[in-house]
């Protein structure tokens, strides 16, 4: 059993993830309408969300959602549920990765085919997926250590340099008191929904530690203030629209003057990719568990098992044939779907816990 | 001072030692009231028999006897129950009488078989290394280490070779399941002949395909005994002058023993080296390959210049130059191991200088790449266990290879599956690689 510091640490790459899973290119298309109300919303539907989820989901000490439905409920209402919510997790991470092929193929490498960028990310994702959750979890600490301070560093140099116009975060901040949409909540709330992953990575907490919850609205308005302001700052309130990945377009407009590495893009990206990679590898983990959970109860999770490979490997096809359907635009769109499509399913999914939650209090 | 009754006093060290091994009881005299007990690891066998059985024959009565044991040189009178075992444990022979014990000096030091630590050697501190004798070894580990909750268990591996393995551990601090588990894999070893550490290393792991070590094979007794106290397990193995501890982390293999004697400060500073060399040798290859043949403009524009220059006369891709220059490395590493001492020195600058030199100036190899070979050598050679030393010395082409075919995108994916693969791996149960550094407890955990 863990330390329920790694609860934290989900919640935390998730946050940091969102740049790449288009909650910046939502909040920006909206910025005159209702963005900024939205992220104020969205911290407080975010944050009810995640600790009503996390409460509850922390009676039941060491259990994935698998084992709780597979006590409360049939399969014949477990086994839709179950892999609904696979597929939306899923889904999650092949957004992430086909956003970055996209992202590489334009930032760094344009002369690299696509897809074998995304067999790479492939082959990564889905040979590490079926690691234990203890083992993921560790990998996951220890890339946030050593991440931390660099993503410190990008925001302060971001923040401080003479190139940011504070002017044009001033006049999008004056769109204040307008009506938010629905589309940009749901972008917004996304950076809490890293407590998601608890329906698997609950196995790994006995009782999970909410002490320290309230970190979490302030960090993820944070996060989502810099995610939205930043890139008007530099880019002005008109101009920053123009771009899809605003983040990366940001990072490309700073300069590290002393370094060996000039355009701060080099870094971010390095960064990113890396954060990347293992949001996904946690999302298909989670996704997988979920799907294996929906057909049976969880046998011993050592070795490397046929049914994952299955799985995995469809699951990678449909990405391989996703990504190839996408140009740049749809799946901006496809992205932005995702977001408001999963939010309602956050809703569904804590309303079900609820429920079986009241219901096992009332049997005891 | 509590005056125990001597009889009580030897039945308690018995009681307390009689699962060791090495403890050894005997009765002496013609009337076999005289008790001896001793350590016979820690004991001079020959001063024991000479000095104390023999005239214990020889002398009329038990009375002359202890006469003759409390004029003895060295000889301590056993008090209470804490001196008696903390003697016993450094080596002195504890002789029961009637009325009181006595402790006689007989500790036996090896010195003649112990050298000094070739492998892993250090600026300060202690320079001995495990020697060849097993009675030896486990001397060496109980001078440094001198509880009584140290404890040994004998097993015999090898159908033919019969080799004497010891697991070592405190049994106060061990973690049973561990100890449990290395019971049974030793026990589980179907062999003909083992003779060393590194072979016995490789009987106790299940998994077959791995890079990484995850037991510390080493040939230091201070290393030893500071993982002992740390509840880890030792097997000592006879005939062989290298011990394997485990379960071990990731970051085991990148702690000196320096880092315990130097300042603080200082010791940090080292550990942070070579976690810096670490990075640069497994990247750097692959970086000259990205930097070189995939992304020039991630580097300053003077900096990509400068290595399009450099490798300007150079007649092919830049992947063939690092593997050329790698593999040269490799052989001269492996050349200057297996020469004679005399020899060696010549190898290496041969090796080294001339041909670095020549092949620059052939147009062979950029310059550039010549000053990263070396960098990458170096920053190998920092890394103070050499089992790690090896793997990272593989790890690097894995990264070399990526590189090749995805560029800055490669060394990103591998570095990062390098991580998830070491969070991944076990030692004996024990997670290998987490954040050590941030353990701690917060308010209301449980």
């Amino acid at each position: 059993m863990l330390n329920s510091k790694y609860f934290y640490y989900l919640f935390l790459i998730n946050a940091l993830i969102n740049i790449i899973n288009y909650v910046p290119r939502t909040l920006i298309n909206d910025r005159f309408a209702g963005a900024l109300p939205s992220i104020f919303i969205s911290m407080v539907v975010g944050t009810m969300l995640l600790y009503g989820f996390a409460k509850t989901i922390s009676h039941f000490g060491g259990k994935g959602l698998p084992e709780i439905f597979a006590e409360r409920f049939s399969k014949i209402i477990s086994l839709p549920l179950l892999i609904l919510y696979s597929g939306l997790w899923f889904v999650a991470g092949i957004i992430t990765m086909i956003s970055f092929v996209d992202i590489t193929v334009r930032f760094v490498s344009p002369d690299i085919s696509p897809y074998a960028v995304i067999i790479g990310f492939l082959l990564v994702v889905s040979f590490f997926a079926h690691l234990s959750e203890e083992s993921i979890l560790y990998a996951l600490e220890t890339l946030l250590f050593l991440f931390t301070p660099i993503i410190l560093y990008i925001l302060i140099k971001s923040l401080l340099s003479p190139d940011f116009s504070w002017d044009a975060v001033m006049q999008v901040i004056t769109y204040m008191w307008t009506k938010p949409k629905y589309g940009t909540v749901a972008a917004g709330t996304f950076i809490f929904s890293g407590y998601f992953n608890l329906a698997i990575f609950n196995r790994c907490f006995k009782r999970l530690n909410t002490r320290y919850i309230w970190t979490i609205p302030i960090t993820g308005l944070m996060i989502l203030l810099v995610t939205f302001l930043v890139p008007i700052g530099y880019h002005g309130t008109i101009g920053v629209e123009d771009h899809i990945f605003s983040w990366f377009s940001t990072a490309d407009s700073i300069r590290m003057e002393l370094f060996i590495i000039e355009r701060l893009l080099f870094l971010f990206y390095t960064i990113y990719l890396a954060l990347s990679l293992v949001s996904a590898v946690i999302h298909w983990h989670v996704g997988l568990e979920l799907f294996k959970g929906a057909f049976g109860p969880k046998e011993g999770n050592s070795g490397f098992k046929k049914a994952d490979w299955w799985i995995l490997g469809s699951f990678s096809l449909l990405t391989v044939l996703i990504m190839s359907q996408l140009d740049q635009e749809r799946l901006a769109l496809f992205g932005q779907w995702f977001l408001n499509v999963r939010l309602v399913g956050e809703f569904a999914l804590l309303a079900v816990i609820l429920f079986v939650r009241i219901r096992s209090v009332k049997k005891a | 001072m509590v005056r125990k009754g001597s009889g009580e006093l030897s039945l308690w060290l018995a009681d307390q030692l009689s699962d060791q091994i090495d403890f050894e009881q005997l009765k002496l005299g013609p009337s076999k009231e005289v008790g001896l007990q001793y350590m016979r690891s820690l004991t001079n066998s020959d001063t024991v028999k000479r000095y104390v059985v023999v005239p214990s024959y020889e002398l009329k009565d038990a009375k002359a006897f202890e006469e003759y044991i409390a004029a003895f040189p060295g000889t301590v009178r056993a008090e209470d129950r804490r001196t008696a075992m903390e003697y016993v444990l450094k080596g002195f022979a504890m002789l029961t009488f009637a009325s009181r014990c006595y402790l006689v000096d007989a500790v036996k030091v090896e010195s003649s078989g112990i050298g000094e630590a070739m492998n892993e050697s250090i600026v300060q501190g202690p320079r001995d290394a495990f020697s060849e004798n097993i009675e030896t070894n486990i001397n060496m580990v109980r001078r440094r280490y001198q509880s009584p909750t140290l404890k040994a268990d004998m097993l015999t591996v090898g159908n033919i070779s019969r080799t004497t393995v010891a697991i070592l551990y405190d049994d106060a601090r061990v973690n049973r399941q561990v100890l449990r588990e290395m019971k049974k894999r030793i026990e589980a070893v179907k062999i003909d002949i083992l003779q060393s550490s590194g072979e016995m290393e490789k009987y106790l792991t299940k998994e077959r395909f791995r890079v990484f070590p995850t037991m510390i094979v080493t040939e230091r007794p201070d290393r030893v005994v500071f993982n002992l106290a740390e509840g880890k397990v030792v097997v000592l193995i006879n005939s062989n002058g290298f011990a394997i501890i485990a379960p071990t982390v990731f970051s085991d293999f990148f702690t000196a023993m320096d880092d315990k004697i130097q300042v603080p400060m200082v010791g940090w500073f080292l550990k942070i080296t070579r976690y810096i060399g670490l990075f640069l040798t497994l990247t750097l290859p692959g970086l000259y390959i990205t930097f070189a043949s995939y992304n020039p403009e991630i580097l300053k524009a003077q900096i990509s210049l400068l290595i399009a220059g450099s490798r300007a006369g150079v007649p092919y891709p830049s992947f063939m130059e690092v593997f050329l220059m790698l593999l040269m490395m490799e052989f001269l590493t492996e050349a200057s191991l297996r020469l004679p001492k005399a020899i060696g020195p010549t190898a290496t600058t041969v090796g080294g200088l001339i041909l670095g030199q020549a092949a620059t100036q052939a147009g062979l190899v950029s310059n550039i790449m010549i000053i990263l070979v070396s960098a990458v050598a170096i920053s190998n050679f920092i890394i103070p266990l050499s089992m790690m030393g090896y793997t990272i010395r593989v790890i690097k082409y894995i990264i070399a290879v990526l590189a090749i075919a995805f560029g800055l995108v490669g060394i990103v994916i591998s570095v990062v599956g390098l991580i998830l693969y070491l969070s991944g791996l076990r030692s004996f149960g024990q997670p290998y690689m987490k954040m050590h550094v941030l353990e701690f407890r917060a308010k209301g955990d449980r």
